[in-house]
């Protein structure tokens, strides 16, 4: 078959194939008809070529979506474009938890949307791992690279019991039964819901209800997350429990985790944040590096957290107080700190 | 319109082994033209509290009493107890189905069987308290923002002119700037119309901001009520409820356990400041 003569060529000169990789995929699929066996070598094959680009989990190269939209207007219809990103570049690391914020409408989600292939760009390019996501035969192993999560768990959860629902990912990707059940008992102790299993998720709480929808994630083995705003229909506990499952996740199974979120609480904890205003990425750093600017995030239609913004304020009244303050714990001893120094 | 909730007690599935007990014998006073925010979490029965409040379900046992008539006494007057209390659920845009923003507002009047003068003046004046200027009435509104249409959606409600308006999480998904947007509306609403506020949200901060007393549910009981300063002194029983006071009272309650003399009913942004500010000077001199 010509696909295996592909692969016997590959493991000889690969760097040659390094190269004309694009043309050995297309020819790869003008010859279909190839087995799991031979799909995973090319796999393998990619991830080889792919190499040097391997610590990245996301990048985004001059990504822009632009769409028409449709005006009813006096005079009929009328069409405008819009664009929704405009040449946004960003470098996602594996294994890092990146925050993405903005207002309505600032283009997060579409960013989100992106990453597990449900938009394509229309300009740009934007990799997972080193998958091009504009290669729709590329559009399964994209999105079991990267799993989504969106905001409302009653959406998102399609069983009528808890370890069905999980099972329905990797039984859609034709994973051995056994293997399932190793993976749902797996995905269920990650999540803490173990007990859960045979419950009904309609009676479940939110914050119990997104963690199973993690679980159903974690389930196809993703090694990227993309939460969109998972915890904006939650009360305060459901809030922290997500949380901390995605921290946990992120340090202890490695899983890069990229959250949008409006909660700047929720923002100041990852490795990263990303801040897009209509459509453009305009600042990213650490949550230190971009909270200290309260007058820039304000200007962006964000929130600094309530500690950020009194000691802002101090400091405006001549009270040096840190401008880099987070969390209580840095308020309670930023003060503290200045009183002992008097 | 005051509203006096006695003894109220509500069972989800009695008799079945799904039983549940949703609200157990609460008793509540809502005095006219006050802004209750009630709060609690997930299941804690604040949401089948509120649909009580416009006769959405019936109580187990137990009354609700509007200006002193019981709500559920005769059915048919149910109608004219939910044109008195204006309920907004969660995610009301999901509710918007009309062409224009317009019409979607006047859906309600309209259904009231209103004058069409008396069906405008409504529905311009909603638009109005929500602030929804006049260019956007035509449009259709799914072109709107999520802020804007989360407003038009509630202008839908207060276009009956409720007595009583209740919000469940009217904030829910918002960003920061629509969050205020909606908050900054209710506040308006409550000051110039005078009307009953109650708000139902998950966000302390929002809360804190707006209201003159708090009700704190917890498995289905009433179980804290008072004014922000009282209830947000007490950042460790509401987190025993599963709940969180503003960021800034955990800074008092942790300056206090440190031995510095704070206040710790302190809840802004503002105040913090203050009292930090003059903490600060005092060791100065």
């Amino acid at each position: 078959m010509a696909s295996s003569l592909f692969c016997a060529v590959c493991l000889v000169c690969i760097d040659f194939l390094h190269k004309t990789m694009y043309l050995i995929d297309s020819c790869e699929y003008m010859t279909m008809d190839y087995n799991i066996a031979e799909r995973q070598n090319f796999c393998f094959l990619r991830k080889e070529q792919g190499e040097q680009k391997r610590m990245k989990m996301v990048k985004a190269e001059d990504l822009t979506y632009e769409y028409v939209r449709i005006l009813e207007t006096d005079h009929g219809t009328k069409e405008e474009k819009v664009a929704a990103l405009k040449q946004v570049n960003i470098e996602i690391n594996k294994g890092e938890f990146v925050a993405v914020l903005g207002h309505n409408g600032s283009g997060k989600s579409t960013f989100a949307k992106h990453i597990n292939a449900l938009l394509q760009p229309t300009g740009g390019t934007l990799w997972v791992e080193d998958m091009d996501t504009k290669n729709e035969e590329l559009i399964w192993d994209i999105r079991q690279t990267a799993g989504m999560i969106f905001q409302n768990p009653d959406n998102q959860l399609v069983a009528t019991i808890v370890e069905e629902d999980i099972a329905f990912g990797p039984e859609n990707m034709g994973v051995e039964p056994s293997e399932i059940r190793k993976r749902v008992d797996e995905a269920l102790a990650t999540v803490r819901m173990t007990e859960y299993a045979t419950h009904a998720p309609s009676k479940l709480s939110g914050g119990q209800k997104q963690r199973i929808a993690i679980a159903g994630v974690l389930a196809m083995h993703p090694e990227c997350i993309v939460l969109d705003e998972p915890t904006a229909m939650l009360d305060p506990v459901g809030r922290r429990e997500v949380l901390q499952t995605i921290e946990r996740l992120n340090r202890e199974e490695g899983i890069t985790m990229i959250l949008i979120t409006h909660y700047m609480d929720e923002a100041v904890r990852a490795d990263r944040v990303f801040v897009i205003d209509d459509g453009d990425l305009v600042m990213q750093g650490t949550p230190k590096e971009i909270f200290s600017q309260v007058d820039k995030i304000k200007e962006y239609g964000l929130d600094v957290p309530q500690v950020t913004e009194v000691a802002h304020l101090l400091r405006q009244e001549g009270i040096m107080l840190p401008e880099d303050i987070l969390t209580i714990e840095e308020m309670v001893g930023a003060i503290c700190q200045y009183k002992s120094t008097i | 319109m005051s509203i006096q909730i006695n003894h109220l007690t509500h069972i989800y599935n009695p008799g079945t082994t799904f039983e549940k007990v949703a609200l157990d014998d609460v008793t509540l006073e809502i005095k006219k033209g006050e802004f209750i925010g009630l709060i609690g979490h997930t299941g804690s029965g604040k949401s089948t509290l509120i649909q009580h409040l416009n006769g959405t379900i019936s109580p187990t046992s137990g009354e609700i009493l509007l200006d002193g008539e019981n709500i559920h006494k005769d059915k048919t007057k149910l109608r004219d107890v939910r044109r008195h209390i204006g309920l907004a659920f969660q995610y009301p845009e999901y509710q918007l189905f009309e062409m224009t923003v317009y019409k979607d507002v006047a859906f309600g009047p309209t259904n009231l069987k209103l004058a069409p003068k008396q069906i405008h003046e409504n529905v311009v004046q909603a638009l109005e308290t929500v602030g929804i200027s006049e260019e956007i009435y035509q449009k259709s509104p799914f072109e709107l923002s999520g802020g804007q249409k989360r407003r038009v959606a509630i202008a839908g409600v207060l276009a009956m002119n409720p007595e009583v308006l209740i919000l469940d999480e009217p904030t829910a998904g918002l960003d920061p700037r629509g969050r205020d947007e909606i908050l900054e509306a209710i506040r308006q609403l409550h000051e110039k119309r005078g009307i009953t506020v109650i708000l139902v949200s998950h966000s302390m901060e929002d809360i804190a901001k707006l209201v003159d007393r708090i009700v704190v549910m917890h498995h289905g009981k009433a179980a804290m009520q008072g004014t922000p300063k009282e209830i947000f002194s007490h950042v460790e029983e509401l987190e025993q409820m599963g709940l969180a006071a503003p960021q800034v009272s955990y800074v008092f309650a942790e300056l206090k356990k440190r031995g510095y003399d704070v206040p710790t009913d302190i809840y802004t942004v503002e105040e913090a400041k203050k009292v930090l500010y003059e903490l600060i000077k005092q060791v100065k001199v």
